[in-house]
């Protein structure tokens, strides 16, 4: 019995897809048919997948954001230590369709189950644990080039927002201005065709990292104060909060400022919003935000705000080693503002939290320190 | 003070230290009694040219009290000498001389016969004949002590004469004898106090060990409860018959070789070297009186103390041949192969026979069998021979039961049963129920002990297996201190290596070095460690090679497997995104798969062509059994090492 349906009919009987889901599907229908077409041939069943490693990102200077290259691995079916994820990867594939056939969307959690099972007369499962599914999803994102949100996948919520700007979710009405101590719940898809700009009246985007400072902000409504849109990402943003910045950014022409911690971690926070990352390089494009500014904590700010010892936090041999290899990437390697300040950082000895700048006053941050650094424009770019 | 003190006679002595002799309690004074009266008789055999065949019958006749019955089809023995081998200690024929043989000192017998007549005033009983047409004679026989003197108890001191044909047989049938009609033979019975217990340590051990290491002897043996077991020897040609050697010059002390000086009756130097000692040429005796500056046509008797000196260094360092080997006869490789594939199932075997060495002057040979695979001890237990087991044993924990009853297995080995049947450890074996028995045999058939089982160590010194001692001897020791783990095993260090191992060696020799008179551990000489060692090597290198093998083999099998697991679920995946025919996806991919995995199991040669992957060398000596439990692969024979 040979191939019975064509894509076409396949794609028509799914109900009301949209264009977008119309192209995933052929993207998946075409891995599938590979694998037809190498078993028919005699060939050795083998997909090429871009390779998601340090050695295979480049910096696009004209740019201004990480872009994946062009190095592909191959994943075979008759190699022993690929056979495995190459079975993963048509399971999540297969996941992928029918949540598109079905319009319905999961979590990455749940594409873990879905693909989960004990495989037939063994007691070995499919996937172990979501971490290896995880993996598999990102493979599936770059070998088709799709995005994940295109599978119908999202990750938990994670970053919240409140401030001067009015959306529309899945037809709902948010007004951020109302939304209490708990601020609106970044969902993982922003696109379009989810959240929709109503109506904007804020000026810039403050991005904290962490919740507790933004709690600070929030409860000072500094949103009001200043005319913006306070955002957090819970430390590394997920995508969803990085794709509505960029939104924010690109489409309504809000300047990004970044309050981070005064460590590697938060100067890479800091380069992941601006630059894009490693892992996730092929959508830097729709991700990264190359004029989003460092506002803070600087290496200086220990001496320049008149902290105490006591704030203090000593760098470990990590921290020293992270800090260096930063300082190496090529998009601060040429910027004497940024040199500078990883190696004062170095020099100091320690790192600063924000919440370090509370030692002052309860809400230092919200009335002094964040004020004066936007006002005298002192930041890092 | 004075007045108290007198001779001590031997058979005092022995009396008093009958642990020397192994008499220390009567479950081994059991097997000592068997023991010595088997290798006399195959001894006899050997020396005569008869193929053995030895009846050994143990009966118990009260409590706590057995009748030894041991039969042979040797030569018989001679009236007048009768009284002497069994009734006097270290009376014998094969302390003086230099050849191999299974008794040494000529204490053993007669020790045996001293203990029945220690512990149940039971002399001695010797039924003897040497052919059909001459007439037999009977003794009951016991040692005096006190003068280490036979004394004989029936027809006035005398003995009696069975008379040849039915009256003769009506005559033992008299004695109350169980004689096996034979027509020429020895038949030895001891009644002792003793203790019959199966395991290790057992007459049961004692004989099948025998038949192992004596492929030509049938024994029949009859035990205490009148089960009857026979082995059958495997090959029909006797060993070749061990000469009679003279002493190797190298293994002579300084003292030795005065006191030969002395003895001698050569009248010159030359001819006392030549005719005293093995191996020493003409030649050989010129260069060495050269070495000493002593005149090669000097009296012997008129050396002086310093010239002996002088000689004694001058043997060192002169250049003499390795003594002869023909006063030696190894089991062979062949016949060990052989023997251990009867006795002890398993899959893979290997055996190394080392040539000839010497270790103070006396020659030896080192010989090694190997199995590997095969249950352990505890998978071949039948329920009943468990149960009678339980019903013996002394252990007070059903852990010690296991530990102390059955080879190779050890603490965590019996924990393991002991948790998988249920059953608590510390509880006495006395008190299983009946169902609790058979969760336990049951438990013993299932669980997979090849990871906590310990290699089974067999020592045989001049075919007679050694039971005891095993932490004294010089096989354990030089088996713990091989680095077994480059041979593919798993070893701590300073312990036997685990696995489903079984290893027996032999050593044999004109005069096996033993640490005691009841010849139960081999003396540690370094030349002795150091054949061990290489022969134990060498059988170590074969298994390597197999285990090695054996893994690759696996890893195909599970690579090929792998793929096969993983076909099924992407021919799912593929038809549920676009439809296509599941099964037959999946019968195209297998068979992509089949070519795939048979190109990658090839391996090339250095000119691209494929190796196969069976012709590894194993340099002969080595027995592997396949699937079926019939040799697959043999390469017996005689190997490059053999000895000619």
């Amino acid at each position: 019995m040979a191939k019975k349906t064509t894509n076409q009919d396949q794609a028509a009987a799914a109900p009301n897809l949209n264009p977008r889901d119309q192209h995933t599907l052929e993207q998946l229908v075409a891995l599938a048919d590979a694998v037809v077409r190498s078993a028919q041939s005699g060939v050795d069943p083998t997909l090429k997948i871009p390779t998601r490693t340090l050695s295979n990102v480049r910096y696009n200077r004209t740019k201004r954001i990480i872009e994946m290259g062009s190095a592909r691995s191959d994943r075979q079916l008759f190699n022993l230590n690929q056979a495995k994820s190459y079975m993963q990867t048509l399971l999540v594939a297969s996941g992928a369709k029918k949540l598109i056939a079905q319009g319905k969307t999961t979590s990455l959690r749940g594409m873990f189950y879905l693909s989960k099972h004990t495989i037939e007369g063994t007691r070995e499962e499919t996937f172990d644990d979501q971490s290896e599914s995880d993996g598999i999803i990102e493979d599936l994102e770059v070998a088709i080039n799709v995005l994940r949100e295109e599978l119908h996948l999202y990750a938990k919520n994670a970053g919240a927002m409140v401030g001067e700007i009015t959306l529309i979710d899945s037809g709902d009405t948010i007004d951020c201005t109302r939304m209490g101590s708990g601020g609106y719940s970044i969902p993982s898809i922003v696109e379009p065709e989810v959240v929709q700009f109503a109506e904007c009246n804020a000026k810039f985007v403050l991005h904290v990292e962490k919740d507790t400072v933004w709690r600070r902000f929030n409860e000072d409504k500094f949103w009001k104060t200043h005319q913006c849109i306070l955002t957090h990402g819970g430390g590394q943003p997920p995508r969803g909060v990085r794709r509505l910045l960029y939104r924010l950014h690109h489409e309504l022409k809000l300047p990004v400022y970044c309050l981070l911690d005064n460590d590697p971690w938060g100067y890479y926070i800091y380069s992941v919003i601006k630059q894009g990352s490693i892992n996730l390089a092929y959508e830097s494009k729709r991700m990264a935000i190359p004029e989003a500014r460092f506002l803070g904590l600087r290496s200086k700010d220990f001496v320049e705000c008149g902290l105490s010892n006591s704030v203090k936090i000593q760098l470990n041999e990590t921290d020293r080693k992270r800090a260096k290899q930063i300082a190496k990437y090529p998009w601060f390697a040429h910027k004497k503002a940024w040199q500078k300040e990883i190696e004062q950082l170095l020099e100091n000895g320690f790192k600063l939290e924000v919440e370090a700048l509370i030692s002052k006053d309860i809400s230092y941050v919200t009335e002094e320190y964040t004020p004066t650094r936007l006002e005298n424009e002192d930041w890092l770019d | 003070m004075a007045a108290s003190q007198r001779d001590i006679s031997v058979s005092e002595f022995f009396a008093k230290n009958r642990h020397l002799l192994g008499f220390d309690n009567p479950r081994k004074a059991l097997l000592t009694t068997v023991k010595e009266a088997v290798d006399n008789a195959l001894d006899a055999c050997e020396e005569a040219g008869i193929l053995p065949e030895v009846w050994i019958r143990i009966t118990p006749t009260g409590e706590n009290r057995f009748r030894v019955d041991v039969q042979d089809n040797g030569p018989g023995i001679l009236k007048k000498q009768i009284p002497l081998i069994f009734g006097k200690l270290l009376y014998g024929s094969k302390f003086h001389r230099l050849r191999m043989s299974r008794g040494q000192q000529g204490i053993g017998i007669s020790a045996a016969g001293m203990y029945g007549l220690l512990t149940t005033g039971k002399p001695v009983r010797i039924l003897s004949k040497i052919s059909r047409t001459k007439p037999g004679h009977y003794y009951a026989i016991q040692i005096d002590t006190k003068r280490n003197e036979p004394e004989i108890l029936n027809g006035r001191g005398e003995g009696d004469e069975i008379p040849v044909g039915e009256r003769g047989r009506q005559a033992i049938e008299k004695l109350g004898i169980d004689w096996v009609d034979v027509d020429h033979g020895t038949l030895v019975t001891i009644e002792l106090e003793a203790r019959y217990q199966r395991g290790r340590g057992s007459v049961d051990e004692y004989l099948e060990q025998t038949a192992l290491a004596n492929p030509h002897v049938t024994l029949h043996y009859v035990d205490p409860e009148g089960k009857a077991t026979t082995y059958a020897r495997v090959t029909e040609t006797l060993p070749p018959e061990p000469k009679e050697i003279k002493p190797h010059p190298y293994g002579v002390e300084l003292g030795r070789l005065v006191s030969m000086l002395k003895e001698t009756k050569a009248t010159t130097m030359m001819q006392f070297l030549t005719s005293s000692f093995s191996r020493v040429s003409g030649n050989v005796a010129r260069r060495i009186c050269d070495a000493a500056k002593v005149s090669p046509r000097a009296s012997p008797r008129k050396i002086g103390r310093h010239e002996a000196d002088e000689l004694y260094k001058a043997i060192q360092t002169t250049k003499i041949p390795a003594p002869a080997t023909d006063c030696i006869s190894p089991i062979g490789e062949d016949l060990l192969l052989r023997g251990l594939h009867k006795l002890v199932p398993g899959e893979f075997y290997a055996a190394a026979t080392r040539p000839p060495a010497v270790y103070r002057g006396n020659p030896f040979v080192i010989e090694v069998g190997l199995a590997y695979g095969g249950g352990p001890a505890t998978h071949r237990v039948s329920r009943e021979t468990l149960v009678e087991l339980i019903s013996q044993t002394d252990a007070r924990t059903l852990r010690q039961f296991l530990t102390s009853t059955f080879d190779g297995v050890g603490v965590q080995a019996a924990d393991k049963i002991l948790h998988e049947a249920g059953l608590r450890r510390r509880t006495a074996p006395a008190k299983l129920k009946d169902a609790e028995i058979t969760r336990l045999h049951e438990a013993m058939q299932n669980v997979n002990l090849s990871d906590g089982q310990t290699m089974t160590v067999l020592r045989y010194a001049n075919r007679v297996p050694l039971l005891f001692q095993a932490g004294a001897c010089a096989i354990t020791q030089t088996v713990m201190a091989t680095n077994w783990r480059s041979y593919g095993l798993t070893q701590s260090r300073g312990s036997l290596p685990t696995g489903p191992v079984t290893i027996m060696v032999h050593m044999a020799s004109v005069w096996v070095p033993f640490t005691s008179e009841s010849k139960e551990a081999i003396a540690s000489y370094p030349e002795i460690q150091k054949e061990l060692r290489l022969a134990l090597q060498a059988v170590g290198r074969k298994l390597g090679m197999y285990l090695r093998r054996r893994i690759r083999v696996k890893h195909e099998g599970e690579r090929r497997n792998l793929f096969l697991r993983y076909l099924g679920e992407v021919a799912t995946a593929v038809s549920e995104i676009n439809q296509t025919d599941r099964e037959e996806l999946y019968q195209r991919l297998l068979k992509v798969a089949k070519r795939k995995t048979r190109q990658a199991d090839l391996q090339f040669d250095d000119r691209g062509r494929p190796i196969e992957q069976d012709a590894d060398d194993f340099g002969g000596g080595v027995l592997i059994v396949g699937d079926d439990g019939a040799p697959r692969a043999a390469e017996t024979g005689v190997a490059a090492e053999t000895p000619k």
